[in-house]
């Protein structure tokens, strides 16, 4: 328990030297571009490929599930519910976190270990401002278009499984998808996805920064990262489902 | 450019640090005079790495200070820091090159993080003057991954000198290398003090290279400063510690010494 408390401590005082040497220095624009070319490209096929078969899941687990009760129809809704609302957004998230999140940790604690955190510190360079502030601005850039993509592959791979392997109305199955999902569960997934990138960048960066110096760090680093940021999303998750949909 | 300093470039007074119950620094006094190259020796496990981040900033002392270009490193806000830093240079262990940049983009870093007067042209210039220093021309495009050990160093000390620092600082610059790259690092580091005429401190437990590279030499043992003049004082030392640690590589004749061999 005292270790929790000491690194929500250490967290909140990671956040708050972040965000102030942030403010004092800035952050160049090109690198926050690199960032989000990087983290939306490196992220991009294993998100599209995961939220292919999570539409298509859904929708073979709906046609089983209301088939019995003559409510073959309402998958479209079920796949908006579940796949649009939900699943989609939380899946990129984790990812995302599997992908570029282990790589800002790794990359943070590969660069401790080789003493260029000391290197840049003593080269009269803030390491927040220049190795956090770029990657988290460019996260909060891509998210949401990655977070959208997720959505739109989740939808059309469920519509491609609904008519082309099971037979149903491909254009009621998409109506049913625009009437159940509105303009505000869209907005409420990409508040999540910005929720999300910041969860990401912040618990992954901030892992590679405390690791210990040394092979077997960086190992920690990254395992942490993805473990610490995934239950952190899932569990904004639930608490912004509690908030809007409670 | 800062105003000149006219003191001490660095000044430890006091110093005392201890990592929980080991105390690595006990109460250690010592001036590093302007101009000149210290060297800073002493076994393994001695707190040289200690002292030498002290310097720098990144470790802040239990007690006493660390004066550098009369500033307070311990003490200091982290601008006044910044302020200082920009004035000093310093060659890592294993260079501390960023492996995403090529050799290049590496040297030019400093240049480019803080000397915004300079234009692209006059930066490309500047790195290809530092490489040729080092005696590592036209290897810009270079990957950081491709360097042996001694072109890591060299590269590291380029990028180290590319903003005409004041003051620069080694750690452990021989070590990892062998004899003739460490030979030829030290010529290097000879040869820089003479043309750029500035501060050296360097970290080492090389006894050769010390003699070699060295105008004054500090000696730590198990955290105190046991050793300090100029070599030739403190190759002669009285002191058991000292005596033993040289014995090995530095035979005292008559008035003088010699290093058997070279």
């Amino acid at each position: 328990m005292i270790t929790l408390i000491r690194a929500i401590g250490q967290f909140g005082l990671f956040f708050g030297s972040l965000v102030g040497a942030m403010l004092r220095y800035g952050v160049p624009l090109r690198r926050i571009t690199e960032e989000s070319y990087r983290i939306g490209i490196q992220s991009l096929p294993v998100l599209l490929t995961i939220n292919i078969f999570i539409g298509s899941i859904l929708t073979i687990q709906g046609y089983i599930s209301f088939g019995p009760l003559g409510a073959r129809h309402l998958i479209g809704m079920f796949v908006a519910l579940a796949g649009v609302r939900e699943a989609a957004p939380l899946l990129a998230a984790t990812m995302i976190a599997a992908k570029a999140g282990t790589e800002m940790a790794s990359q943070i604690a590969v660069m401790n270990t080789r003493e260029q955190i000391d290197a840049l510190e003593v080269m009269a360079v803030n390491p927040y401002a220049f190795l956090v502030g770029p990657r988290l601005l460019g996260i909060l850039l891509v998210m949401p278009a990655l977070t959208t993509l997720a959505i739109l592959t989740t939808v059309a791979s469920g519509w491609a499984v609904a008519t082309f392997q099971l037979g149903l109305d491909g254009q009621q199955f998409l109506a049913l998808v625009a009437q159940t999902v509105t303009g505000r569960d869209l907005l409420i997934s990409e508040c999540k996805a910005l929720g999300f990138g910041t969860l990401i960048c912040l618990v992954s960066t901030w892992c590679g920064f405390r690791a210990p110096r040394g092979p077997e760090g960086v190992g920690q680093a990254t395992n942490a990262a993805v473990v610490i940021s995934s239950i952190l999303c899932v569990s904004l998750n639930f608490l912004i489902t509690q908030v809007f949909y409670g | 450019m800062a105003d000149p300093f006219n003191g001490p470039p660095v000044e430890l007074i006091n110093v005392e640090k201890r990592f929980g119950s080991l105390t690595v620094l006990n109460n250690v006094s010592l001036q590093i005079p302007p101009g000149q190259t210290t060297a800073i020796i002493g076994p393994s496990g001695t707190g040289k790495s200690v002292l030498l981040k002290h310097i720098v900033g990144l470790i802040a002392p239990d007690a006493g200070e660390v004066r550098v270009f009369g500033t307070d490193m311990g003490r200091a806000s982290e601008a006044e820091r910044y302020r200082v830093r920009k004035r000093l240079g310093m060659l890592f262990q294993d260079g501390a090159l960023f492996d995403s940049m090529p050799v290049g983009e590496n040297i030019e870093f400093p240049l480019l993080q803080h000397r915004r007067d300079m234009t692209a042209a006059q930066r490309r210039d500047r790195v290809a003057e530092v490489l040729q220093m080092v005696e590592l021309p036209g290897i810009e495009q270079r990957a950081v991954a491709s360097l042996s050990g001694g072109q890591r160093k060299r590269v590291g000390l380029a990028r180290a000198i590319v903003h005409s620092p004041e003051m620069v600082l080694f750690d452990e610059p021989n070590s990892g290398l062998d004899p003739m790259t460490s030979d030829a690092i030290d010529q290097l580091i000879g040869h820089l003090k003479q043309t750029l005429g500035i501060t050296f401190i360097v970290i080492t437990h090389d006894i050769v290279s010390t003699v070699q590279i060295a105008d004054r030499v500090a000696m730590l043992y198990q955290g105190k400063l046991v050793a300090w003049g100029t070599v030739q004082e403190v190759v002669r030392s009285e002191n058991e510690v000292v005596r033993r640690f040289f014995a090995r590589n530095v035979q005292v004749e008559g008035e003088g010494w010699r290093l058997p061999g070279v």
